[in-house]
């Protein structure tokens, strides 16, 4: 990367943020050493082809988008007394060795160039902590951006035979002149037999451009389930990633996109089985209307140690319109043969013939088609194991289909 | 299979392949690629001056391309160096444009095509036959039936003189620009030998025309050609099978192939490949379907120590059809990374994609494709099924499809699976008596079996060969 430098984004900025948050060294060292790496780091890696770049990132300025000193936001975060769910900064008072011991452990600040740029930045984050044996059913974080950029940062650590379920929500609050940038970075890791179901879903308005990384590590007989759902935002680069690092580990990866106007969605979900007897089940479905253009990968990466692994993955894009565009790619690297993994992917329309029988039923044309989308929806959303998340997202694709 | 295919059943398939003839040439040209060999090429074949001029910018092209070293998973050129290719060698056969005889041929060069099954192989099954020996088709025979009906199968150096305007419109214009990547730049400048096919209007070939490419000396880079023109509602099936014995340097082949398949028309392109472990195999091909017709791909990719090959089809036409059927095999120290690219560019077409691969002993298999639904392509439909099969811990086996889909009144669906060979199917013909190697080979035959369905029978037996070898172990 060789764009110019924001004036706002120096050594001073930095300085400052991690000043007012009052932190320690060690995370202002860590935040300086990101900064300074940015010249050196590339973007995310996206699906590239000879002569196509899918996504192309290096046409976006992130450096223009940012300005971290006038960071704001409502966030309320809560969740039942036994388990912690702290501010970051907060979190790092209080619990500042285990805050240190995690943090960047999964996500390694230097990734690429807009990871880097978060750990730099960010000046808002929650910090989930579960203890051993702890049964937390409701933690939940919702998020409104207030201002021009926001850098979050959430660290996930549950200790053993606990389990935990958290509900993300993203969205814009006060309207902000001109084009917005958020980015949220997402660090689970689940101990031993703990279980992490992680829910998000992303409602930012269509001038804010998203980058979000969520990314699991799960120990032996541990379970880490992600449900991701993209409504809002300009172009969101999302990735959700489980490494599956001890024995008997699990993953399944619930995804749900529904785009239309100019709208821009590059999801990836992705699973390295690195242990023995791990299972991953990766879904996807996706409705595409007006000129929206996604884009899937999908990777399933079974480890020459990972022994019995059952792996699958399906993806499903429907097409409203003819001036959408869906790419996809679901990608198998399999270095073990004792596996069993299969992947799919389609591509359509509504069909003629249901749109036709219904409409013979009395419905009219367009109650019909949108009777159809929602009907497309639901085998992802029978993934969904959490009550509230998957009535948000059956209501906020309702309400996309009544606009 | 009848008893005068009995040379197919030999035994010992590895003296059929793995045989070398000592070294005998009329004009070898130097190491590397420069200006000075492409001249001597053209020179050496006595070229129109149109071709020379192709051929040095080609050559300007591929200097200026970069290595394809970013794609994700690809299967690794460094041990290449291109400096160290001999890219032509003309053997020595009095008649530049190949013997109408076999008994013209001389005799290494005839043992050799004894050896692999050819002129048994044009006796029994085949309209018509070419031999490419080195950089040179050495043996091409038509039947007098298809002749006479107007149907052209010669090699492109005789080509480029007597059916000069058909080349000059389409060799490497429409269909391979030399610009299309780096291989096919060098494909341009050095190309040498190959196939020239030309079906009239309505004509059907019934039999399938073959031609047979065998690279004997160490070090060579093999670059032939290959123009298929079929005309509106014409039909033809074209054969190429490649091998080479086993040297300790490398080998490049980079062919070309560029089919072009008119209104109605259908062409089945077959293709076994066993090029010897030390051999890159790196080739483009592909065919422009005009409407209503139909391109058949079926290959079979064996040998190499890599290779990268992604037979594509452009459906131009309305109502134009694909079909793909693949399988590769890839044992120790091999990678092969190939696939299949289909454009559906114009309304109600058609693809299918079938492929299989195996991976034993180290070996790497990926399938690569690429299906693209172009705005406008509305009614289209298209199938990819991947099925990988593992023998083992040491091989690896990716699957990296890739679908642009820009349009929305369409059908896309993919699917792949992989899996290893199924303890409980070895246990159960264990069970009826066969022993382990047996039992897998047996499992593996019915794993290919509809790859070798759509082969000829002669190409569905050395396949079959092949593999046994292969499961052996004993090639290579």
């Amino acid at each position: 990367m060789s764009t110019q430098v924001h004036a706002a984004l120096d050594e001073g900025t930095v300085r400052e943020i991690s000043e007012s948050l009052d932190e320690p060294e060690w995370l202002l060292e860590t935040r300086l050493e990101a900064l300074e790496a940015l010249d050196g780091l590339d973007m995310p890696s996206v699906i590239r082809t000879p002569g196509r770049e899918w996504t192309n990132l290096h046409d976006l300025d992130f450096e223009g988008f940012v300005d971290p000193l006038n960071a704001a936001e409502d966030k309320d975060q809560v969740g039942p007394d036994e388990v912690e769910v702290l501010p970051f900064a907060e979190a790092v008072d209080e619990h500042e060795e285990l805050v240190k011991e995690h943090f960047g452990s999964v996500v390694d600040p230097q990734d690429n160039y807009l990871t880097a740029l978060s750990t730099a930045l960010f000046n808002t984050g929650t910090v989930v902590y579960v203890p051993e044996g702890v049964d937390a059913e409701d933690v939940k974080v919702r998020t409104r951006m207030n201002s021009r950029s926001l850098f979050n940062y959430t660290l996930v650590v549950t200790e053993e035979s606990s389990s935990v379920t958290i509900l993300e929500r993203q969205s814009t609050g006060e309207d902000v002149e001109g084009e917005r940038y958020y980015s949220g970075l997402v660090e689970v890791v689940a101990g031993e037999n703990s279980n992490v179901q992680y829910g998000s879903l992303q409602n930012l308005d269509e001038e804010t451009y998203n980058y979000t990384l969520k990314r699991g590590h799960a120990d032996t007989y541990a379970t880490i389930d992600w449900i991701e759902g993209n409504i809002g935002s300009r172009l969101t680069k999302s990735s959700v990633e489980t490494y599956l690092k001890g024995d008997s580990s699990e993953s399944q990866i619930v995804g749900a996109f529904f785009g239309h106007e100019d709208q821009h969605f590059d999801v990836n979900a992705r699973v390295w089985h690195e242990a023995e007897h791990t299972t991953a089940d990766l879904v996807t479905r996706g409705v595409l209307d007006d000129r929206a253009r996604s884009v899937y990968e999908g990777v399933q990466d079974v480890g020459s140690g990972a022994w019995d692994t059952n792996s699958y993955q399906r993806e499903n894009t429907l097409m409203l319109s003819d001036e959408s565009e869906a790419d996809a790619s679901p990608k198998l690297i399999i270095n073990n043969h004792d596996t069993e993994a299969s992947h799919s992917a389609t591509v359509g329309q509504v069909s003629e013939e249901d749109l036709f029988y219904m409409e013979t039923r009395g419905t009219d044309p367009q109650s019909a088609e949108n009777m159809l989308v929602e009907g497309f929806f639901v085998p992802v959303l029978d993934e969904v194991a959490v009550d509230e998340l998957r009535e948000d997202l059956r209501e906020l694709i309702a309400a996309r289909l009544r606009e | 299979m009848s008893s005068d295919q009995d040379h197919l059943k030999e035994t010992d398939t590895e003296k059929r392949f793995e045989f070398k003839k000592e070294e005998s040439a009329a004009v070898t040209s130097d190491k590397g690629l420069t200006e000075e060999v492409v001249r001597m090429i053209s020179d050496d074949k006595d070229e129109p001056e149109w071709m020379l001029e192709r051929r040095l910018r080609s050559l300007k092209q591929y200097q200026e391309m970069p290595m394809p070293t970013d794609w994700p998973g690809q299967p690794d050129l460094s041990g290449m160096d291109i400096e160290e290719i001999i890219p032509y060698i003309r053997p020595d056969v009095d008649k530049r444009e190949g013997a109408d005889s076999w008994d013209d041929l001389p005799e290494e060069i005839q043992d050799t095509f004894e050896k692999l099954g050819i002129p048994e192989a044009e006796r029994k099954a085949l309209s018509g036959v070419g031999a490419q020996y080195e950089s040179e088709v050495v043996y091409q025979n038509m039947q007098e039936q298809w002749e006479e009906k107007g149907v052209v199968f010669c090699n492109m150096d005789e080509a480029v003189q007597e059916h000069e305007e058909l080349v000059k419109e389409y060799f490497m214009t429409k269909c391979v620009p030399p610009s299309d990547n780096k291989f096919a730049a060098l494909h341009g400048a050095v190309w040498s030998g190959g196939s020239f096919v030309y079906v009239p209007e309505d004509v059907t070939v019934e039999m399938p025309v073959q031609a047979y490419f065998r690279m004997n000396s160490e070090g060579m880079g093999q670059f032939e050609h290959t123009l298929i023109i079929a005309e509106e509602g014409s039909e033809v099936h074209y054969i190429e099978g490649c091998s080479a014995p086993k040297y300790g340097t490398h080998n490049l082949h980079s062919g070309g192939v560029e089919v072009f398949v008119g209104e109605d028309a259908h062409v089945q392109y077959s293709t076994v490949q066993n090029w010897s472990k030390n051999t890159y195999n790196l080739n483009t091909k592909r065919a422009i379907c005009e409407k209503g017709g139909t391109m058949e791909w079926v290959s079979g990719s064996m040998g190499s120590k890599a290779t990268m090959l992604y037979p594509s089809t452009i459906l131009k036409g309305r109502g134009a059809t694909d079909n793909h059927i693949t399988i590769a095999f890839a044992g120790e120290g091999q990678d092969i990374d190939t696939g299949a690219k289909v454009y559906h560019n114009a309304p109600n077409t058609k693809s299918t994609i079938e492929s299989k691969s195996i991976a034993k002993d180290g070996g790497r298999t990926n399938y690569r494709g690429l299906v693209h639904i172009a705005d406008g392509a509305e009614g289209s439909s298209t199938s990819v099924e991947c099925d990988a099969l593992m023998f083992d811990n040491e091989s690896t086996s990716d699957t990296m499809p890739y679908m642009e889909i820009q349009e929305s009144k369409v059908d896309v669906a993919h699917e792949a699976t992989v899996g290893k060979i199924g303890d409980e199917d070895v246990f159960y013909l264990q069970s009826r008596g066969l022993d382990d190697d047996d039992a897998k080979q047996m499992i593996v035959a019915g794993f290919i079996e509809p790859i070798t369905e759509e082969l000829p029978i002669e190409y569905a037996v050395e396949l079959n060969r092949l593999i046994e070898l292969e499961m052996e172990g004993s090639l290579g």
